[in-house]
């Protein structure tokens, strides 16, 4: 029964394969191909993927003509269904199951045959292995229907009977084998390995085009070689790139290159891995095959050129920019890098903006954490001199002026000169401190600028981009610190009260005291200079200190005042070579200077000198005073005699109030118009100073306006040197003043001798031969000879005087004609 | 066969071929008969489907291309 079955199953094969192909010839070889292909598809399922019931089958028949809109249909459907279904018995077909799943299988692949050919018809898939025909059978060839025309179908005529796109589009196939020596594939695989800088197998590295291109001896078509040349400038890019990595990181070990171009490279090389993993990426895809001109392939993973161009677009632009800077920084060092990497930042594009935003914050960041830690903590942790501020090593005193310095070229552009010179000066406060006043309370003042600021005085924190937090940073330590060192300097250090010492004892202030020390040590001073000692003189300034109100002063302050004998030729005087001077000691010699002292000194000598001048007329003062003595004897005078010594006399006292006015004008003037003035304006400044620069800025305009007012300025120097002479001709006048003083005295002391000695002739001439005879004396000549002597002496010094008071008075008007003159200048300037 | 089952037979082979040509299957009434009576003998239906599809859209192994064109009319 089995085989009974099984052979009329092969009958009934072979029937249908007939009936199937109805224009075969039984016996080909084609048929009986088609035969065994037959019988495999039949041996191979023999299950049905259904359970076997009919009206389920039946009902989802009629739902499918239903929804498909043929409702007659479907009824008739359902009408012929229930007739066939009921047909049972011999004759009947059994298995309706089988039946009606076979018809609706079999309608439903004509129905996607039919729909599915309206779109695959056109482009017939196009492989390159014409050979294996079997497999190639799957997509529908529309020719089938050329001859089937159905009752209920649709007649399709087909659109290229010639099949004339087929045949064209295998041409084409043909031409791009013929054309490219080497597939797509592998061309993408060589464009990767030279995008990483290393030769593939057709595309090297060419030296004289300076690129990456394909081997001319590669046959490919031109628009390849085009593109193939165009992605390979990645390569080419990169090499630039890498090159200067590898070049510094060999520099590294020789501290050639500073911390800020060791970031640089960090940053590149992390760009670069992310780089790297893009093209890992790439790489996989570019394993799979490239499909040609396929409209069944998905989007899916395969590389072509086109693609990788697209891909590799983002990346170059990268790239470029990367090269650009790399060229820029090659000779650049620290803080100049980071601005020239700060200009290239100026772009519109926000992928340049941010990609070069990313950069700088990793550059810059050993530079702000350079910044932090010196306007925090004072410290120069500069290896690689890079940072903006030099320290050298210098004096304790000249620590403030000289110990730092700004260096202009490695200043970023982004932090502005306002902000360097306040980060220059914080820092620098802190070491003063440090190292000058002996201080440690910078150190709190430092972390409370850095909590108000937001930041914390550990490393880190700042950044790039954040100049705003910088600078709120550096004014908040700014702000403190300086208070801080003023607070330090005033208080501990007793600013104030030493410069207004100094105004005491070097300008002359301290009236009793100056007219006390030129009393005791004016007699000294005649003598010459290399004949006075130093350790007298200091003897005599302490007296004088004690013996003054100066007595009460802070002994700190007497401490510091000195004698000084400055350095003298042969011929001075002690008058010359004398002066006081101060010792300010660290940290205020940062104010009090050599050469501030040196002006001191100057003005001091000038003062000393107006000084003296003034005591001799004060002196002359003493022995001019009229007094009995002198009007009684000169009415026993001669007439002519008496008038002569009148006039002299008058001429005398004039002169004597010329110069005294003059001098006590000039005193008047200098002590208060030039020097409490500017003292006072000092003070004011001084008030309002808010760090050291200030001060020093305040003191320096002090001392040149007390030098220029007091005409020992630049310009002033023909009147400087006017004013000298006049003061010679005072100390002259001085000296002829006590000359005729003395002579008179000597005559009227004469006169009176001789007077009684005429009275007294008789009884003492006994007593005459005792009296020794003085040199050049006139007793023994009588009255007569007397008289001739005195008018001769009168005469003489009247004569003297009158010179002197010619040259006096001319002199003085000159001078003060140009004082007007100046004055007036200065006023309208 | 005895005339009734020979009419049922005849009846329901109309019947299916009706409702075959109602679903547009394609299949004229011989081949639906046999296909009719190796399904009664138990094959698969899903693989004669199959084979049906197959065996109709397979193109008949013409000569090479380029001489089809000397087919057209």
């Amino acid at each position: 029964m089995e085989e009974e079955d099984q052979r009329k199953v092969t009958d009934l094969v072979v029937d249908l394969v007939r009936r199937l192909l109805p224009q075969q010839n039984p016996n080909s070889p084609h048929f009986s191909q088609s035969l065994r292909y037959a019988l495999r598809i039949l041996s191979s399922c023999l299950n049905p993927s259904i359970s076997p019931d009919a009206d389920a089958i039946a009902e989802s028949i009629k739902r499918r003509l239903a929804t498909l809109g043929n409702s007659s249909d479907a009824l008739t459907f359902a009408d012929l269904y229930t007739k066939f279904a009921s047909k049972n018995g011999p004759g009947s077909v059994h298995n309706k199951w089988a039946v009606l799943y076979l018809l609706k299988i079999i309608s439903e692949d004509r129905k996607t045959a039919k729909n599915g050919m309206d779109f695959s018809f056109l482009l017939p898939n196009l492989g390159l292995n014409d050979d294996e025909m079997g497999n190639n059978v799957r997509v529908l060839n529309g020719k089938d229907n050329r001859e089937k025309g159905w009752k209920n179908g649709v007649l399709l005529v087909s659109k290229d009977p010639e099949n004339l796109r087929e045949i064209s589009f295998r041409e084409f196939g043909n031409l791009v084998k013929e054309e490219n020596e080497v597939t797509e594939e592998v061309l993408v695989r060589d464009v990767l390995y030279a995008c990483q800088g290393i030769d593939g197998k057709y595309v090297k590295f060419d030296s004289n085009l300076g690129g990456y291109a394909l081997l001319d001896s590669v046959k490919v078509p031109r628009a390849t070689r085009i593109i193939v040349r165009k992605l390979c400038e990645l390569g080419w890019l990169f090499r630039k790139v890498k090159g200067y990595i590898s070049e510094s990181m060999d520099r590294f070990p020789a501290e050639d290159v500073g911390a800020v171009g060791q970031a640089f490279c960090a940053a590149l090389l992390d760009e670069l891995s992310e780089y790297y993993k893009l093209l890992a990426v790439l790489e996989a895809q570019s394993m799979n095959p490239i499909p040609l001109v396929s409209e069944n392939a998905s989007s899916g993973n395969y590389l072509s050129l086109r693609r990788l161009s697209v891909w590799l677009a983002e990346p170059m632009v990268k790239m470029r920019l990367m090269a650009v800077l790399v060229d820029k920084c090659k000779v650049l060092r620290g803080g100049a890098m980071a601005s020239s990497i700060h200009l290239h930042a100026q772009h519109g594009d926000p992928l340049v903006h941010d990609f070069m935003r990313q950069l700088l914050r990793r550059v810059c960041s050993p530079l702000f954490e350079m910044v932090r830690s010196w306007v925090l903590e004072g410290e120069l942790e500069d290896i690689f001199a890079e940072f903006f501020i030099v320290g050298q090593p210098v004096k304790a005193e000249s620590l403030w002026r000289e110990g730092y310095r700004l260096h202009a070229g490695m200043l970023p552009s982004f932090i502005s000169q306002s902000l360097a010179q306040r980060i220059l000066r914080t820092g620098k406060s802190i070491n003063f401190l440090r190292v000058c006043c002996d201080d440690r309370g910078w150190a709190a003042a430092a972390t409370e600028a850095a909590a108000a600021a937001g930041t914390t005085t550990r490393r880190g924190g700042l950044g790039y981009g954040e100049t705003d937090a910088l600078e709120s940073l550096v004014m908040e330590a700014a702000k403190r610190i300086d208070k801080h060192l003023l607070d330090v300097i005033y208080k501990r250090y007793k600013f104030k009260e030493h410069c207004l010492a100094i105004k005491r004892y070097l300008l002359l202030g301290q009236g009793d005291f100056v007219q006390y020390l030129m009393d005791i040590v004016g007699p000294e001073l005649s003598e010459p200079a290399n004949t006075i000692s130093s350790f007298k003189l200091a003897g005599l300034l302490e007296s004088a200190i004690r013996s003054s109100n100066a007595q009460y002063d802070d002994p700190d302050i007497l401490d510091r005042l000195r004698v000084k004998m400055m350095p003298h030729g042969s011929g001075d005087r002690g008058w010359d070579v004398f002066s006081l001077e101060y010792d300010a000691r660290v940290p205020l010699d940062t104010v009090f200077t050599e050469s501030v002292m040196m002006r001191y000194l100057r003005i001091f000598n000038f003062l000393w000198k107006l000084r003296r001048v003034e005591h001799a007329l004060i002196g002359a003062w003493k022995t001019m005073k009229p007094n009995c003595i002198t009007s009684h004897a000169f009415t026993k005078l001669q007439r002519a005699v008496k008038l002569q010594l009148l006039s002299t006399l008058r001429r005398c006292q004039v002169l004597w109030d010329e110069m005294n006015h003059f001098v006590t004008n000039l005193q008047y003037y200098i002590m208060f118009e030039v020097l409490e003035v500017s003292w006072s304006n000092f003070s004011n400044e001084m008030e309002v100073a808010k760090d050291l620069d200030d001060l020093l800025a305040a003191h320096e305009k002090y001392l040149h306006s007390i030098v220029e007012k007091s005409l020992l300025g630049e310009r002033s120097q023909t009147l400087y040197k006017s004013l000298f002479v006049l003061f010679d001709l005072i100390l002259q006048f001085r000296y002829h003043a006590d000359r005729l003083y003395e002579g008179i005295h000597e005559l009227q002391a004469r006169t009176v001798e001789s007077s009684l000695n005429s009275r007294d002739k008789k009884k003492s001439r006994r007593q005459e031969k005792d009296k020794s005879s003085e040199p050049g004396s006139w007793i023994s000549e009588g009255r007569k000879a007397l008289t001739q002597r005195a008018s001769e002496f009168l005469q003489n010094m009247g004569q003297d005087l009158e010179a002197l008071a010619t040259e006096y008075l001319t002199l003085y008007l000159a001078y003060q004609m140009v004082c007007f003159l100046k004055a007036c200048l200065e006023l309208s300037s | 066969m005895d005339p009734e089952a020979a009419r049922t037979a005849r009846e329901s082979l109309d019947l299916a071929f009706h409702m075959s040509n109602i679903l547009d299957t394609g299949l004229d009434r011989h081949t639906l008969s046999v296909l009719i009576a190796l399904c009664d003998l138990g094959l698969n239906p899903e693989a004669l489907a199959a084979v049906v599809k197959e065996l109709q859209s397979e193109p008949p192994p013409s000569p090479p291309l380029p001489t089809s064109s000397s087919q057209i009319p």
